[in-house]
């Protein structure tokens, strides 16, 4: 396992924007975020967090996105304004 | 001629198929309402279409049931246009599928569908340019409204076979040449070889050729994808929220969302009981006489006997059953059911309860199976194609075969409690237990990996129209399914019972009884239930039993096998050996749970 430092969507607040760097996971839950349009340089916004590690709510373009933690984890990001 | 319907999930295919046809298919507002492909015979005109639906997919070229059932029909069929419906306020992921269709060398005709929606966003698209680019035809849709329905049907009646662009046909003819000698030139031809997990990312090396390998691509279709949505569509910037969004915003919110979704469960469960109690006495009241009239009828001209008392009996016994315990049952579910699915709040119980179900070692999205189930299995065994492998699929089709109360068992569960003043908080905690228990065993044996992601559809007032039809559909089988079932599985009982037969298993009685605490005859109420679970009460009210054995003789059958027609349904789905293991788990459930209340209790 490589040292993660970079940011990622876990880091990110409700109500902020971010711009996607990278994907860190492997080819099958990879190909699903690339299916639901969680592709570098796509951009997200973070609407909710559910508590005790629950889900994550994104929103991309008109789409909303619910993640789970581990897969938010896998996500790079860079926080935008 | 032969068109096929493709799109993202939950873009509205299906609604766009009723408007095309006027069938009454199912629509819902969650992602994977259509999880089979259907063939609509339309007329349109002067010809003979058929149009064939298929289950929303991100990519044609991912793993899955759903994707492999689509290229198998391309690779079946002679498909003539592909129509590619696209949910114009989310063009940009959409497009990426629509450039994959595009390389199959089909025509396509594109319909930017819920284009209402859109501009209610404040989204504009130059549909022309878009058009200009892709090369296709486009057109702005609504299933709604009926915006665009004369032109779409106009291009499917003037587009023909014989019509085809020249070039187009060429290459899917060299492409159709290539497969048959084993070459592989465009993505078409690999359609069914296509796995994941085989790039090794040393593209000299592989045997696949670097336009049919997958990320490479992917990708120059998502970078094309992103250029087209950015050239085509421009915002109108800041506009008010409207009142549904605000709603939205406010379910989506962790705090307050959570809590309100599980008090609206709630509420929709106290009110299906109410609803039950309450209409019990009035339809019984209402058929009494009609009872009556059916028994003696039949008692008068069925010469005496064995078989008259058989009829005479099991008749009414199988009409009132059904009517008055059954059926308000059932359309109360209905009902509730058809407006979560309608209003989107159905799969926002999925993220409200992702952490919860984690423990069970399901993800969220089994909560929209494990719901329908409280309505009825058969389908609900079908909707548990939306979990994303194969082992999550088991565990839900297992939980819902043995666990989970269809709104007929429900019903006849709480007719046979309050005949028998058995003890309501047992049976309910012990399912709940059960429940608990196979979740985290059986999550044990085949741990997830942790993938959890869904897309939510936005929040929509239900359609009235829509809800009517759905509760229509859902309520249709218990005039097909149960009711006559009832009444022939009600004939064969009492047959069972007046002939004696169940006096042999008077033997059995001291076994049992030391077992499980019941009389022999109830255990033939649990063996029963192996044709359909809620025929084991029939059984039952025949018997004179204790509150006590009817504690554990209820608990024994709400735990047990599932019906037949979701027997049927988890062959097709999962095959033989994984109903084998299922029938097997529900025997040793129903055994143990007899054991351990004979224990405690």
């Amino acid at each position: 396992m490589e040292e993660v430092t970079a940011m990622t969507i876990n880091d990110m607040k409700p109500g902020q924007s971010a711009r996607i760097l990278k994907l860190n996971r492997g080819l099958q839950a990879g190909r699903r975020l690339f299916e639901m349009g969680l592709v570098p340089g796509a951009r997200v916004k973070l609407v909710s967090r559910h508590p005790f590690k629950g889900p994550v709510l994104l929103q991309i373009a008109n789409t909303q996105i619910a993640l789970g933690r581990k897969m938010a984890n896998s996500v790079e990001i860079e926080i935008q304004e | 001629m032969a068109i096929v319907i493709i799109g993202n999930p939950n873009v509205g295919k299906s609604a766009v198929l009723n408007r095309l046809s006027g069938s009454n298919i199912l629509v819902s507002n969650y992602p994977g309402t259509s999880t089979e492909i259907s063939a609509n015979p339309v007329k349109i005109g002067k010809k003979e279409i058929t149009i064939f639906d298929t289950p929303g997919i991100y990519s044609i070229f991912s793993e899955g049931e759903e994707q492999k059932a689509i290229r198998d029909l391309f690779e079946r069929e002679e498909i003539d246009l592909i129509l590619n419906i696209v949910d114009a306020s989310n063009l940009e992921r959409n497009l990426v599928l629509s450039y994959e269709l595009m390389d199959l060398a089909l025509p396509v005709l594109m319909l930017l569908n819920q284009i209402d929606r859109a501009r209610a966003l404040g989204i504009r698209i130059n549909e022309k340019l878009l058009s200009e680019l892709l090369k296709i035809p486009v057109i702005p849709f609504s299933a709604t409204t009926g915006e665009g329905l004369q032109e779409v049907w106009e291009i499917m009646e003037s587009s023909s076979p014989e019509k085809k662009d020249k070039a187009i046909k060429e290459e899917g003819q060299r492409n159709k040449e290539n497969l048959s000698r084993g070459k592989k030139p465009l993505q078409e031809c690999s359609l069914n070889e296509l796995r994941m997990g085989q790039c090794n990312g040393h593209c000299a090396l592989c045997s696949i050729p670097a336009d049919t390998c997958m990320s490479y691509a992917d990708w120059r279709r998502v970078e094309k994808a992103r250029t087209t949505a950015d050239m085509v569509s421009s915002s109108l910037g800041e506009r008010q929220r409207i009142l549904l969004e605000k709603t939205q915003a406010f379910f989506d919110s962790s705090l307050l969302g959570t809590p309100v979704l599980l008090l609206l469960a709630y509420l929709a469960f106290v009110l299906l009981l109410k609803f039950v109690a309450i209409s019990e006495g009035p339809i019984t009241a209402l058929l009494e006489p009609l009872n009556q009239t059916i028994e003696s009828f039949l008692s008068n001209i069925l010469p005496p006997g064995m078989l008259n008392t058989i009829l005479s009996k099991a008749v009414p016994e199988g009409l009132i059953i059904p009517f008055s315990i059954i059926m308000p049952a059932m359309l109360m579910v209905a009902c509730i059911m058809s407006l979560l699915e309608d209003s989107g709040l159905l799969p926002r119980y999925s993220v409200a309860l992702e952490r919860a179900g984690s423990f069970f070692g399901i993800s969220g999205e089994a909560i929209i199976p494990l719901s329908l189930g409280f309505g009825c299995r058969t389908p609900a065994i079908m909707a548990s194609r939306i979990m994303p492998t194969a082992s999550q699929r088991f565990i839900v089709i297992t939980l819902l075969s043995i666990v989970v109360p269809c709104a007929a068992t429900l019903g006849i569960l709480a007719s046979v409690i309050a005949a028998f003043q058995a003890s309501l908080p047992v049976i309910a905690g012990t399912m709940f237990a059960v429940l608990m228990l196979m979740g985290f065993i059986l999550s044990r044996l085949m741990p997830r990996e942790d993938a959890f992601i869904y897309e939510l559809p936005p929040l929509r007032f239900p359609l009235w129209s829509n809800v009517g039809k759905k509760v229509k559909m859902r309520f249709s089988g218990f005039f097909t399914e149960v009711l006559p079932l009832l009444l022939i599985m009600s004939i064969a009982v009492r047959a069972l019972l007046e002939s004696g037969f169940l006096e042999i298993f008077r033997t059995m009685e001291a076994f049992t009884r030391f077992l499980f605490g019941i009389p022999a005859e109830a255990f033939i109420a649990v063996l029963v239930t192996i044709f359909q679970r809620y025929l084991a009460p029939l059984v039952l009210l025949n018997l004179d039993l204790t509150p006590r054995e009817a504690t554990i003789a209820i608990s024994m059958i709400a735990l047990s096998l599932p019906c037949l027609p979701a027997m049927v349904m988890t062959v097709r789905e999962i095959g033989w050996s994984g109903l084998t293991k299922i029938l097997g788990l529900g025997f040793l459930t129903s055994c143990s749970v007899g054991i351990m209340l004979n224990l405690i209790l």
